[in-house]
């Protein structure tokens, strides 16, 4: 039997065509199809979808006190989510990178809560917030501290950073994994060599090990910016939204207009806003970042 | 500039030992190598005396100060690496002025220190690129620079020219040679090649297993190796060794029963077991030995042979273009009055009584 084989680049578009199929359906199919959506009106049932223009939006924008509640808390949760976790990501992969005994067993303790389902995450600490049973408010009436006692998922001020704290607590390592990888490509000679220029460990830190972090730097921040824009799961699993909407944010609004209140249109309308405001932030950082890194 | 003085070094990484007691003495402003194959010791012991590992047992001074203890900034050293480890968003003059900037030098001062180091090497016209628009020579030029604007007491380098294609090397080996000259400086000098060490260096220092086998001049380690390490490493192509024993008076015995005349002067006993050792370009064609030519390697200015004669195969240097080829028959001529002789069980080299 003769054999027959394919040019170079033929190969590479066959191996590439099943994941390409999958992507074209389920990714980029929805994000084209949710643009039309948010021009109609459709309540998930009937047969056939009304085009209105640009009403859902003028709707979202005008009449919908709780989309700029949740646009609020997107903001807030995104600003903090950058923050918070990546500087303790950061002092962690600091202290990891260097050679402590049981250096592996830590990282993996700490690299723990990111292979558990943000779902269980989201069960496991409202469980933990429980106001009568929940871990908090028991070890705080242990020790004596029952003025300290909330209802941690139940009080509009306070809902949304405790449900930040799970958050935090799941996603450190993954940033963590991140600059620990960074932290390994530091060349040791370069390091060396600003020891022998009489660089202390501040001055090593500041002239050597962050500027090679600079592209993992950039990897974590884009990378925490996405999801947390998008931040859904482990606000459905604590709160829902919850309480009085105080936990509402843009992704969370989208999916309960369309699946909850059946205005697939409105929905639709919340996921273009959040779509936009991601593409603005992303794609300039990301053009400075390359164009900061080819000169 | 300073001396630099090691006394019973020793290193050893948990219970494996890699240096086993060294001792040189390092002249001011003299330019010392350190070679030998990878793995002897000769980087580590240069990051000793760098402070970038520490010291097992015995004494490093750097003009008369004990430095075991100090770090490396404090020793008054600067060091130029293999991989040029230039500081890649900063530029040329900033890479070369970093240290001083950390000493908390005035601005001026800086300025005129990197313009005066850009000067002696060239690099004035390269002072506001990144190093990663710089080509490989560039580069390890502001590796030099970085470590001239300090006025180090003692210049290190570690393997400063692996990197670099074969003509560059020949260049840069020929600019830092003149540097040393123009700086007065002491150097300490690591590769793994000797013939950079035997064109560059006031002295060699040859290490071999965490050890020094033997510390002179070039020509005096090409002329009187102290053992056969040193007479295989030392020299391009490699010195013939023949292992022989002594018969008649005068007379050595080859592995395959040849025999051939010792060089006059040995008192050597029957039957004692001996490496004869003889360098390329003493072997003469013509006379001799039956042999046959296995490769001619010419270069044009001279010719190196391979033959087989007395069942080894032996590299001959010719001066004089030889018209042979492979296959053919040649008289090859071992004994000249300038073999040496070495100790089949110590490996060390036989003196001549009175020479002694």
């Amino acid at each position: 039997m003769m054999r027959r084989s394919l040019r170079p680049q033929a190969e590479g578009y066959m191996l590439l065509l099943p994941a390409l199929v999958v992507y074209l359906i389920f990714a980029f199919y929805p994000m084209i199809d949710v643009i039309r959506q948010s021009f109609s009106e459709w309540n998930g049932l009937d047969a056939q979808s009304r085009f209105v223009g640009w009403n859902n939006y003028r709707v979202v924008l005008t009449q919908d006190p709780v989309f700029w509640g949740a646009l609020v808390n997107t903001v807030l949760w995104t600003l903090a989510a950058i923050t918070l976790p990546n500087l303790i990501a950061f002092g962690l992969a600091l202290a990891l990178n260097q050679s402590l005994p049981a250096r592996g067993t830590l990282r993996a303790i700490f690299y723990l809560p990111v292979i558990i389902a943000s779902i269980a995450v989201a069960t496991i600490w409202r469980w933990m917030y429980d106001p009568f049973f929940g871990l908090f408010n028991s070890l705080l009436t242990e020790w004596g501290m029952s003025g300290w006692i909330q209802d941690w998922l139940g009080n509009r001020k306070l809902a949304l950073w405790s449900v930040f704290v799970a958050h935090l607590w799941s996603s450190v390592g993954f940033s963590m994994v991140l600059f620990l990888a960074g932290l390994q490509g530091v060349s040791q000679t370069l390091i060396e060599a600003a020891r022998i220029d009489g660089a202390g460990r501040y001055a090593v830190f500041r002239h050597v090990t962050l500027p090679a972090l600079g592209p993992t730097i950039t990897i974590v921040l884009v990378l925490s910016l996405i999801n947390s824009l998008k931040a859904f799961d482990i606000v459905y699993g604590m709160t829902g939204g919850g309480p009085a909407q105080s936990t509402q944010m843009l992704a969370m609004w989208a999916y309960t207009q369309a699946m909850q209140l059946g205005s697939f249109g409105r929905g639709a309308a919340v996921s273009v806003i959040l779509l936009i405001i991601t593409l603005v932030i992303v794609i300039p950082y990301l053009r400075w970042t390359l164009r900061r890194s080819t000169t | 500039m300073a001396s630099v003085a090691i006394r019973g070094l020793k290193k050893a990484y948990g219970s494996v030992p890699v240096i086993h007691g060294v001792d040189i003495d390092i002249e001011d402003g003299e330019f010392v190598v350190l070679v030998g194959p990878s793995g002897c010791g000769k980087s580590t012991l240069l990051r000793m005396i760098a402070g970038l590992e520490s010291i097992s047992d015995g004494e490093i001074t750097i003009d008369g100060r004990r430095v075991n203890d100090l770090e490396p900034k404090d020793r008054d050293i600067a060091m130029v690496f293999q991989n040029y480890a230039l500081y890649p968003q900063m530029t040329v003059a900033q890479n070369m002025g970093f240290a001083l900037e950390l000493a908390g030098r005035r601005r001026a001062e800086i300025q005129a220190e990197i313009a005066r180091a850009a000067e002696i090497l060239s690099l004035t016209p390269l002072l506001d690129r990144k190093p990663a628009q710089l080509s490989g020579g560039q580069r390890q030029r502001v590796a030099i620079g970085r470590a001239i604007v300090r006025h180090p007491k003692v210049f290190l380098f570690d393997e400063p020219l692996s990197n670099l294609d074969a003509k560059l090397r020949v260049q840069m080996r020929s600019e830092i040679k003149a540097l040393h000259r123009r700086l007065r400086a002491t150097i300490v000098y690591v590769t793994h090649d000797q013939v950079e060490a035997m064109t560059m260096a006031d002295r060699i220092v040859v290490m071999n297993g965490g050890r020094v086998e033997q510390i002179g001049q070039p020509l005096d380690l090409y002329d009187h190796p102290a053992n056969l390490f040193v007479a295989q490493f030392i020299g391009s192509p490699a010195m013939n060794i023949l292992p022989a024993v002594a018969v008649a008076p005068g007379q050595l015995r080859l592995s395959d029963g040849s025999v051939i005349a010792a060089p006059p002067g040995f008192p050597l006993r029957h039957g004692r077991e001996i490496h004869y050792g003889l360098r390329p370009e003493d072997v003469r064609f013509g006379e001799g030995l039956p042999g046959h030519v296995i490769d001619v390697e010419p270069t044009g200015s001279e010719t190196f042979l391979v033959v087989s004669v007395a069942g080894h195969e032996i590299m001959a240097l010719a001066k004089e273009r030889l018209m042979v080829a492979p296959g053919d028959p040649i008289q090859v001529a071992l004994e000249s009055p300038k073999a040496h002789l070495f100790d089949a069980k110590n490996g060390l080299r036989l003196r001549l009584p009175d020479a002694a």
